[in-house]
């Protein structure tokens, strides 16, 4: 066993030390293998193109938002953008952004492997309160940070994301940070990872809830209703006396809320945000300022203002509305995002990772601009609650599905733009598909969370039934 | 109170009404040539002429509007390809390598014509092909074709009415959009053209009158249709002996059209135009002469209002700059004492709006800050 135990962390560590040199390999390759211009790689909002375009703006003392081309942050560009320029003789161009890139995947690797074991621990120790493992041998638990660690490098998703130089692999580097932050309780750094998160793309902002969730009542559990059966059948079998069975049965149903640490976590938030806002200040001070940064940045997502085909749905639907009834659907559409956070917190409170996995999935699916990228990063998330969710039906297909979605996007691009023989509605229709497969994959590790709890529920009233 | 405000306000129309305190600024020209097909030669030459004379007496291509089928430098027939004549002998290419058209081929159109004449485009017709005119231009519109009585035909397809044209030029000044316009039209009866005129400061000049017909003037027999008209070859003849200093005046112009060679009656309608025809010079219409007026002070625009102009206009250069200074002191003055008043945040964040100004490199700025903030990160993370 423990041969074994030690095995395991060795082929991790050589799988993805394997990822990290195929990503090299493909980086070496001249053109980024055409990646970079492929529009599921490539957003408006994550394009390389634009971010070099935005720093040569900048250089030549214009707003680096001028022209509509680049529409992310300014420290994004302080960092990324002198790296676009250099090149090294003899190596493809770009070359420094792509190290930056894998840089940011491993460091995604790394912290998403941390958030796996602290939520396996937390897993194991759950179990073994409810009384269904004696010892820690008796089930086997996965490694789920390890599965999820190798998962999000080996995605082909997160691999042609980082080799087509979107800057996806930052904004989810962001993201993860921020919930290891807030598994493993440090503040500041969950609530760095939260600010940058939403400066760098706005729809990390629902994570709020998650994070101060998980920072209040803590990890994902399963419902605290059977911690107190399990406790009561254990006290009616400890004790007989009527008057300790009373005082012991007025326990309160609710777990404590940190209040201290979820005020430390919005108060380092208002810091760090301040701290984005005037930094952002002064690099476009001469530039319009923050009004400016926000109206591009922001109003460019919310107001989906370029119809260029992704992998989404909106560009197509926003091609043939009314300018009359435009501004109707941008609220319809947005809300959509927004309706669906306060059902799913009352639902899944006791599960606040799974929860930000849902959000995440949600906005990835229902965001303006959606990429692989976005994709790539839940669907790491997904493999962190392996544990639960080894019941998930329709897996197959859903594997297929993806699988057939991300081979048929590209040949229906061609078809369209290249060819000519196609139309607009083959590139839509895998868009629309691929939108189902999401909203089928989110449905089902949803409900298949919730069968995880129920079965629980059922268990650990058998288990009552049969001790007493 | 309210009669007197009405009073003040008529009073005010009618100061501005008269034209007289615009002054010409700048000259159009809108020349059109409505037929096409290859027997109707003549009127392209004669439109491109007429081009030719009003670019070499001064006016721009970007003030000129040139509106031509443009079928016959091209045409199959032609035996010169890609060079129009106005004379049989072949001296003068009209169509050289510098003729910007701006209408051509089916975009001669009525609609068109009478868009361009009033402003109203649609929002992606591009600046080339709008007449910017304004309260300061004279505008010449030449307009050559087949016409008859109160018509001029376009194009084969469509008619401009008297009525039609006398309506856009209303819209035009009422618009503001010239000072005086000259309308000269080459078309049989084209004195009926500008029958229905009554806007002030525009002077017409037809090539015939009612029941006469407008005859061409030679046949090119290598080319093998006639080349000129008659009435625009004796207008062109009148201008060749002219250069852009000549002062050659209107009524010079109309007196050198003679019935006879003409084989119709040149007329010239004068009574909606007040100046008198012998004090105008041709190159008020055909040319682009301004008047300039010198001046040693710093430029300000001829307007009437100049209530904001601090600077004295009457002071020579070498003393300005100390002017400026002593105005720029008494300015800072009054806006420190005035702040003096304000509350200290303010003025707290005016002088740091100041030093940004003078901070040269915010990039490094910035860079340092990322730096600092990750540098925090870590520590805070790796300590809380």
């Amino acid at each position: 066993m423990a041969e074994e135990q030690n095995k395991k962390p060795c082929r991790f560590w050589i799988w993805a030390s394997a990822s990290v040199v195929f990503r090299l390999i493909l980086i070496s390759f001249p053109g980024n293998l055409n990646l970079s211009s492929r529009p599921e790689v490539s957003t408006p909002l994550t394009s390389i193109r634009r971010l070099a375009e935005g720093y040569w703006l900048k250089q030549a003392s214009m707003s680096p938002y001028a022209g509509s081309m680049y529409h992310g942050s300014p420290l994004l560009l302080s960092i990324l953008g002198p790296l676009t320029v250099q090149s090294i003789k003899g190596q493809p161009s770009h070359l420094l952004c792509s190290l930056v890139f894998v840089i940011a995947d491993i460091l995604s690797a790394m912290l998403l492997r941390g958030i796996g074991q602290k939520l396996q621990m937390a897993y194991g120790l759950n179990a073994r309160l409810l009384g269904f493992l004696k010892s820690s041998r008796d089930k086997v638990i996965l490694p789920c940070g390890d599965i999820a660690a190798l998962v999000y490098l080996w995605n082909p998703f997160t691999i042609v994301s980082c080799v087509g130089l979107s800057t996806s692999p930052i904004e989810n580097l962001a993201v993860v940070l921020a919930l290891f932050g807030a598994v493993t309780r440090r503040v500041p750094l969950a609530a760095f990872g939260f600010v940058m998160a939403t400066h760098l793309s706005l729809y990390p902002a629902t994570l709020a809830i998650p994070i101060i969730i998980i920072l209040g009542y803590g990890l994902d559990a399963p419902p605290i209703k059977l911690f107190l059966q399990t406790r009561s059948v254990e006290n009616e079998k400890s004790s007989t006396s009527t008057v300790s069975k009373q005082a012991k049965s007025k326990q309160t149903t609710h777990l404590p809320f940190l209040w201290k640490t979820v005020a430390h976590f919005l108060f380092w938030v208002l810091l760090w945000s301040l701290y984005v806002l005037v930094l952002c200040a002064l690099s476009l001070n001469k530039y319009g300022g923050l009004e400016e940064m926000f109206k591009r940045t922001y109003g460019f997502i919310l107001s989906i203002e370029d119809l260029s085909p992704n992998i989404g749905v909106f560009w197509y639907f926003f091609a043939e509305v009314f300018d009359f009834f435009r501004n109707f659907f941008l609220i319809v559409f947005h809300v959509n995002v927004l309706f669906m956070l306060l059902p799913l917190v009352i639902r899944l409170k006791h599960r606040p990772c799974f929860l930000a996995f849902v959000y995440l999935a949600i906005s990835s699916i229902l965001k303006s601009y959606p990429s692989v990228g976005d994709s790539a990063l839940y669907l790491s998330l997904w493999a962190l609650f392996v544990n639960e969710l080894i019941d998930m039906k329709f897996s197959f297909f859903l594997f297929c599905g993806y699988l057939g979605i991300s081979l048929l996007s590209p040949v229906m691009h061609n078809l369209w733009i290249w060819r000519g023989t196609g139309n607009a509605n083959f590139y839509f229709g895998n868009a629309i598909g691929y939108a189902c497969f999401q909203i089928v994959f989110v449905v089902e590790s949803v409900s298949a969370m919730l069968n995880h709890d129920r079965a629980l529920r059922r268990s650990s009233s058998n288990h009552g039934e049969v001790k007493s | 109170m309210k009669v007197l405000t009405l009073v003040m306000l008529l009073c005010y129309s009618f100061a501005f009404s008269s034209g007289d305190t615009t002054i010409h600024t700048n000259n159009w020209a809108v020349l059109v040539c409505t037929s096409r097909f290859w027997f109707n030669y003549r009127h392209m030459a004669n439109t491109l002429s007429l081009y030719r004379t009003v670019k070499r007496l001064g006016i721009p291509d970007e003030r000129i509007i040139l509106m031509l089928a443009d079928d016959m430098a091209c045409n199959a027939r032609n035996e010169y390809p890609a060079q129009v004549f106005n004379n049989e002998n072949h001296k003068l290419n009209l169509y050289g390598d510098n003729v910007e058209v701006d209408y051509r081929g089916y975009e001669v159109t009525v609609e068109n014509f009478l868009r361009v004449l009033t402003g109203r485009h649609e929002n992606a017709v591009p600046r080339s092909k709008r007449l910017l005119s304004d309260e300061g231009s004279h505008i010449l519109l030449y307009m050559t074709g087949h016409g008859g009585d109160e018509f001029l035909k376009f194009q084969d397809a469509e008619e401009l009415q008297s009525h039609d044209l006398a309506d856009a030029v209303k819209q035009m000044k009422e618009k503001r959009r010239f000072k005086e316009l000259m309308i000269m039209v080459d078309t049989c009866q084209a004195a009926t053209l500008f029958n229905q005129l009554q806007s002030p400061d525009v002077l017409a000049i037809g090539s015939s009158l009612k029941g006469e017909n407008s005859y061409s003037h030679h046949l090119d027999s290598d080319v093998g249709v006639s080349v000129v008209d008659r009435f625009t070859y004796y207008t062109l003849a009148f201008f060749e002996r002219l250069n852009i200093y000549d002062n050659a005046s209107l009524n010079s112009l109309f007196r050198s059209y003679d019935p006879k060679l003409l084989m119709s009656t040149a007329y010239y309608r004068t009574d909606l135009y007040q100046p008198h025809l012998a004090e105008v010079p041709v190159t008020n219409f055909f040319g682009s002469v301004m008047e300039t007026l010198h001046t040693d002070s710093v430029y300000k625009a001829f307007s009437s209002k100049t209530s904001n102009n601090k600077i004295n206009s009457e002071m020579p250069l070498n003393q300005l700059s100390e002017h400026d200074e002593l105005q720029k002191a008494n300015i800072q003055n009054d806006e420190l004492k005035t702040e003096k008043q304000k509350c200290p945040y303010t003025q707290m964040r005016v002088d740091l709006h100041k030093k940004l100004e003078k901070l040269e490199n915010v990039d490094t700025v910035v860079n340092l800050g990322i730096a600092v903030m990750l540098l925090v990160v870590m520590v805070s993370s790796s300590l809380l």
